[in-house]
């Protein structure tokens, strides 16, 4: 379009051209209290410019200690330490997904009828899905000692409302039909659950699981933080002593074992489904 | 005769078919428990530190956690044992140490979302033409998304010191590698036409992201942000742990001085907190999609 034309339609219709100064200025000031809300922020956390820029240069020079990563002379502790994390991840995986089968079947829908016992049911699960497994670790560590056995419970319990959840939604998702016509040639309840439902949530059931136990293994590393241990406690020993070339040797490392596991969970996860 | 063999066929390959599940299913079951008992072997589920009674000790524990009140002065003063403000005898301070840590999820979701949108546009198929840069960055999210929060948390209040600052950069970090895929993926999904159009009248780069990608993408950013918000919100509430701001600092408090009852009520304070946010935020989602609907 040539400028004279469009001077021309402005001038013909001043209104149609422009954008309505009323919802012009509300975006600016939308866009200032914004602003203003973020300065709040950053000014109340006490997030600094000048802190910023020189904790980066101290990045820096500790990023250049971790070249060449190194294995501190004892390689073996590491992937007992390793091995530990994934055993930690294993067995709190197994106990959620059997502590969490009795409050999936009854938050599932079609086995609890009453709505509002459902919803409040639900509701209760979704309240404690979102507490982390590092805080529940805190406690179980200062209650039973430092070691993975806190680490093992503290997995568990931040699994087990997530995996009802997920129970109760694939036991509702499931086809009601070969049900109705097991009941109708004659089958006892048990056999019904049997031959019904659990061809059709198992699978499903199964995959969530494997799910879990990939995400648990990522968690229990970081559980060693507290005292847990595995590898997180060798990495936070690291870490607190500045020896970071041993940190990114470890670091590399279970990287890799977090590739290798999910690879295989996926494969497994896909002949399932 | 016909029959009869092609029914004996069928007999053998159905036992074989059959011998074959069950031998795969013994064997998986065979592995499974052998992992299953070196798992809790090695994570010394049911060690002799413990006292080896796992449950019991569980259930004492659990005890210790409910706080001692006391009916008859429910609502005095914070001076009477008993009392719920006995209980809660620190709540303006957790307050305030739960805001902040929301402001640092706000804060490292703005961030990372900032971030992300930059990394989306560069390693959409659609979008950046250029295979190396789509590659390079891929690897960089897939490799952050790899390493967990906390342990880069350690690092960073190692670098930047004790502070809300360390916490807001590694959720930041978190934020960028998680969503920076999930909007690569919206942007992959885009409608063509008004890229097109835009490039047929000769638009660059930017214009066609600003009048072609931005209308359609931008509801889906906001609400997998939020998603993502919802999730620092936990997150940033565990990072206090190490040292990196929020209200984890007084969970790791009440622990050293084992006042497990303050803990409990610190950790209802914290689930209160990230349910509200949930709700606000699923409620701000459905909005968005609805606005989405609309068009």
């Amino acid at each position: 379009m040539n400028p004279a034309v469009y001077e021309r339609a402005r001038a013909a219709a001043p209104h149609a051209m422009r954008p309505a100064w009323r919802s012009q200025a509300i975006q600016l000031g939308l866009a200032l209290a914004a602003a203003a809300a973020l300065a709040a922020m950053i000014g109340d956390l006490g997030l600094k410019a000048d802190a910023f820029i020189s904790g980066l240069g101290k990045l820096g020079r500790l990023a250049r200690t971790m070249i060449p990563p190194s294995d501190g002379g004892d390689l073996g502790r590491i992937v007992r330490a390793l091995a530990e994390t994934f055993a930690m991840a294993f067995a709190g995986t197994v106990i959620a997904a059997l502590a969490a089968l009795t409050p999936g079947i009854i938050g599932a829908k079609t086995v609890v009828s009453p709505p509002l016992l459902h919803f409040g049911f639900r509701r209760m699960l979704d309240v404690f899905r979102g507490v982390p497994a590092l805080v529940w670790a805190l406690i179980f560590v200062s209650a039973f000692g430092l070691g993975p056995f806190g680490g093992v419970l503290a997995l568990a319990l931040a699994d087990i409302p997530s995996l009802a959840k997920l129970y109760a939604e694939a036991i509702e998702n499931c086809d009601e039909r070969p049900m109705e016509g097991l009941r109708a040639a004659g089958a006892r309840p048990l056999a019904v659950l049997r031959l019904g439902l659990l061809p059709q949530v198992a699978p499903v059931m199964a995959s969530q699981t494997l799910y879990f136990l990939e995400s648990n293994f990522r968690h229990a590393a970081v559980l060693g933080i507290v005292g847990a241990g595995g590898i997180g406690f060798e990495l936070q020993e690291r870490i607190r002593t500045y020896a970071f070339d041993e940190m990114a040797f470890i670091v590399i490392l279970y990287v890799i074992c977090v590739a290798v596991l999910d690879t295989i969970s996926q494969r497994v996860r896909a002949k399932l489904a | 005769m016909e029959t009869a063999s092609a029914v004996e066929a069928f007999e053998r390959l159905r036992r074989t078919a059959l011998r074959r599940q069950r031998l795969e299913a013994a064997l998986g079951l065979a592995a499974f428990t052998v992992l299953l008992v070196v798992a809790f072997q090695r994570s010394q589920f049911f060690g002799a530190n413990i006292g080896g009674d796992p449950l019991g000790r569980i259930l004492t524990f659990l005890g210790r956690m409910v706080p001692d009140l006391q009916a008859k002065s429910l609502l005095l003063g914070r001076q009477q044992h008993g009392s719920l403000a006995w209980w809660y005898y620190d709540l303006p301070v957790w307050l305030r140490a739960g805001w902040q840590t929301i402001e640092m999820a706000i804060l490292a979701t703005l961030a990372g979302a900032a971030a992300a949108m930059v990394a989306g546009f560069l390693c959409a198929r659609n979008l950046m033409p250029y295979a190396p840069v789509r590659f390079a960055v891929r690897r960089t999210l897939e490799v952050i998304r790899t390493l967990p929060e906390l342990i880069v948390a350690l690092f960073l209040v190692a670098a930047f010191g004790v502070g809300p600052l360390a916490g807001v950069i590694t959720l930041s970090l978190a934020t960028f590698g998680n969503l920076g895929k999930l909007f690569a993926e919206i942007n992959e999904e885009v409608d063509p036409r008004p890229l097109e159009g835009l490039d047929a009248s000769g638009a660059g780069f930017l214009r066609k992201i600003r009048f072609g990608v931005m209308p359609q993408v931008l509801p889906n950013y906001a609400s997998y942000a939020l998603i993502r918000l919802e999730g620092n919100v936990a997150a940033a509430a565990a990072l206090g742990i190490v040292g990196a701001g929020g209200i984890g600092l007084h969970l790791q408090r009440a622990i050293t001085y084992t006042e497990f009852d303050t803990y409990f009520a610190i950790l209802l304070l914290i689930v209160g907190m990230i349910f509200v946010i949930d709700i606000a935020s699923e409620q701000i989602r459905h909005r968005l999609i609805g606005l989405k609907a609309e068009r």
